[in-house]
């Protein structure tokens, strides 16, 4: 790959058109259960849903505001109007070219990235494999796509490996996974789970925890009725910026990351203060309780700099501390086509974020982290690039 | 006020002792529904309150003054002096440079959560006021250097209000509140206009509401099971100072720091570090969110500045100047508990405040907290 603008969005959301998993699946053995898109009747108002096991989902068809104009946000009602930006590969390369940026990492869009909900094995793993089929597809319509495979978590451990390792020769560069397991399946850091950790780690897959990702603390805080709907999204969302601090520091007094020193984690869209918090609290903990005498022989802010990644896309306080976080450990995200993106005006926001930091931690944020991380086969141009300190024009 | 070290720690605990509630209440009406110490077979005691279990089957919590901090005491006589007796914890804070130690429970509740739990509102009350008594006359007697703060009953909150009333009255210089009440037991949502007479007590005696880590354990990511038991205490106390985020995001999207101006909040073992970054985040999704045209007359960083403080004791403090403000920032050793920074308060301290002004230091270290508790 050509690196023509100098910045790599490590978090988007591939959509999938309605015939996606209809076409990858067998109608003889799931008829009707499988995602398709339904027309619904309400009031005389009709739009479209996805349908899965026969459920029929409360989100939109298509989560692309970005893409749908003023007023901001919009989301599609009918499937007639998403754009096919988003959701067809090579039509999306305009858009990529038109916000200057040079690859992205592909995460889900509805109908979603989880299938354990209907508690039904074959499913799942049948939805699973589909899902990573038509993802995976992409990879091979442009290089500039890294797509992450999802796992099918009812399944035995093996299979999941299986599965992944399926993924990975087809494209996949890591894999997507809950920051919480679904009840009632073991912890995340359990043995259990070891397996899957054991093939990302031996194929070089970063695992992805994206937003909340399930974490249930956050979704324990009793509901209250005074909040209007974008209140209550407000109030949720803002606090998906410590995130990381409730799951890392599981990942390092377990004894996992002790146990995979070569895998890598990373959180999207959770904001980089969270590691922040885990680098400080706990060598505080380690230290003081002298951990090393309990087995962990290595100081949790290595552990960290070694293994978990961070993005940022609006931080620009946040931005000021990237020496405190580990300035190979952050990467920036778009979250297109997602209510965060500043799709096309990335660059006027990077350069806003990022104003008075120097050219070698630019290049670090916007590209060369990615481009270590997923092992992308890059080659930079001979002259300057907007990612080297140039503002885009 | 005299200062001899520059220090006031805003988050220490005192350690009920044993006989604390079955002194001062009637044993005849509450029998062995009052806090006491139960010995098991093995020789183990552990604090039981109606029937429940404090403490996590413990009899104190006193990590930093165990022989092994990682070791919570399992019968009394393990327990330090210097967690129960005033005139020992002196020593301590001479030894750790502590001019005055803002004081919070331990047997109810760290965040003065545990007889919130208790159905009968009475029987609360009672447990409520004999800790409440026994601090201004155990501790703030001993010594002007122990700044006492009182717990309330969750509820009715007409109840809380004068329980609030009577305890400055008798000398609290601020009030311990379990944030999520509604977590507890059966009470209405914290958020609500129902809790107003509450704040307004506070703003009218001036004293702060202090909201401590770990009223809700449900706010942190539980450990796995089966995990040494060492492990998961220090993966609580890193999971437990976070967990204030969703406490911060509560009281100021549902605009109970907007409705009470002079309210002023602590957010007590909250930490440092991802404060800053959650106040960024709070104000981008509050404008993405276009909230500023749904009745909000400040956004959450300012609702921030307006009220509230946090707390820390390992973080690097040079790093959140510009942004949180010196003013905003209180300093605490979190005697006795296991994340505690003694027996090396000193040195922490400093090597947390290198490059940090002596103004800005001086804030932080004591002036924010002397205007806070009017020393």
């Amino acid at each position: 790959m050509d690196l023509r603008y100098g910045l790599i969005s490590a978090d988007s959301h591939a959509a999938f058109a309605p015939g996606t998993y209809t076409t990858r699946m067998s109608s003889s053995k799931w008829g009707d259960l499988i995602p398709r898109v339904v027309e619904m009747k309400e009031d005389g108002i009709v739009y479209d849903r996805w349908s899965i096991y026969g459920k029929v989902s409360d989100g939109d068809v298509c989560n692309c505001p970005a893409l749908m104009g003023e007023p901001f946000p919009t989301f599609p009602k009918r499937w007639e109007e998403v754009p096919a930006t988003a959701h067809d590969p090579h039509e999306r390369l305009k858009a990529l070219d038109q916000d200057g940026i040079d690859a992205e990492v592909l995460f889900p869009n509805p109908p979603g990235g989880t299938f354990f909900e209907y508690r039904d094995r074959d499913f799942e793993l049948d939805v699973v494999r589909a899902y990573n089929d038509a993802l995976s597809d992409w990879a091979h319509a442009s290089d500039r796509y890294l797509p992450l495979a999802i796992i099918p978590y009812l399944s035995e451990p093996e299979t999941i490996a299986r599965e992944i390792e399926r993924a990975a020769s087809a494209g996949h560069r890591g894999i997507n996974c809950l920051g919480e397991m679904p009840a009632p399946l073991p912890h995340l850091t359990d043995p259990y789970w070891y397996p899957v950790w054991d093939v990302c780690q031996a194929l070089d897959l970063p695992v992805h925890i994206h937003g909340s990702a399930g974490v249930r603390a956050g979704a324990s805080v009793r509901k209250w009725s005074g909040y209007t709907p974008r209140q209550a999204h407000s109030a949720m969302t803002a606090t998906s910026a410590v995130t990381p601090a409730q799951v890392v520091p599981h990942l390092i007094f377990s004894g996992m990351t002790q146990r995979f020193p070569r895998l890598k984690i990373v959180f999207a869209e959770a904001g980089i203060g969270g590691l922040n918090y885990v680098l400080a609290a706990c060598d505080h903990e380690w230290e003081s309780r002298r951990l090393w005498t309990e087995g962990l022989t290595t100081r949790p802010s290595e552990t960290v700099r070694r293994q978990v990644y961070v993005n940022f896309w609006f931080e620009a306080e946040g931005i000021k501390l990237r020496h405190e976080i580990g300035i190979d450990n952050i990467m920036w995200e778009s979250d297109f086509p997602h209510v965060a993106s500043y799709y096309p005006r990335s660059w006027q926001e990077v350069n806003r974020v990022l104003e008075g930091v120097p050219a070698e931690d630019r290049r670090k944020l916007l590209y060369e982290n990615a481009i270590r991380l997923y092992r992308i086969d890059a080659t930079l141009p001979d002259k300057a690039i907007s990612g080297d300190a140039l503002p885009c024009s | 006020m005299q200062l001899k070290y520059g220090f006031i720690s805003v988050d220490d605990h005192v350690q009920e002792p044993p006989d604390l509630w079955t002194d001062r209440l009637s044993r005849s009406r509450w029998g062995a529904r009052l806090p006491h110490l139960e010995r098991a077979s093995d020789g183990a005691e552990r604090w039981v309150v109606d029937g429940k279990v404090l403490l996590g089957g413990a009899a104190g919590k006193a990590g930093a003054f165990m022989p092994d901090r990682n070791c919570e005491p399992t019968r009394w006589d393990e327990v330090p002096a210097a967690a129960y007796l005033p005139a020992e914890r002196l020593k301590v804070m001479d030894a750790a440079g502590v001019d005055y130690s803002v004081l919070y429970p331990t047997v109810a509740g760290l965040a003065g959560e545990a007889f919130g739990r208790i159905e009968d509102s009475e029987l609360e009350l009672a447990c409520v006021q004999a800790y409440n008594d026994w601090l201004i006359e155990y501790w703030a007697a001993a010594s002007e250097r122990f700044i006492p703060q009182c717990i309330v009953p969750l509820w009715p909150v007409e109840e809380a209000v004068k329980e609030i009333r009577r305890a400055v009255a008798l000398g609290h210089r601020g009030v311990v509140f379990p944030s999520l009440p509604m977590h507890l037991r059966n009470v209405p949502h914290i958020s609500g206009p129902e809790y107003d007479p509450l704040w307004a007590v506070c703003e009218e005696l001036d004293v702060p509401v202090c909201l401590h880590g770990g009223a809700s354990p449900e706010l942190q990511y539980p450990p796995t099971s089966g995990l040494n038991p060492r492990l998961a205490q220090a993966l609580d106390a890193v999971t437990r100072p976070v967990s204030n985020v969703f406490v911060l995001s509560l009281y100021s999207f549902s605009r109970v720091l907007l409705r009470h101006a002079r309210l002023r909040v602590v957010l007590a073992e909250s930490a440092l570090s991802w404060g800053m970054l959650y106040l960024e985040w709070a104000d981008h999704q509050f404008e993405h969110d276009g909230l500023a045209r749904e009745g909000y007359d400040l956004k959450p960083s300012e609702m921030f500045y307006r009220n509230c403080f946090f707390t820390s004791w390992f973080d690097q403090v040079a790093p959140f100047l510009s942004y949180v403000g010196a003013e905003h920032i209180l300093w605490s050793s979190k005697l006795p508990l296991a994340t505690s920074t003694w027996p090396r308060t000193r040195e922490t301290l400093e090597s947390c405040f290198r490059g940090v002004a002596p103004e800005a230091r001086e804030k932080v270290l004591w002036r924010n907290a002397a205007g806070l508790y009017r020393l």
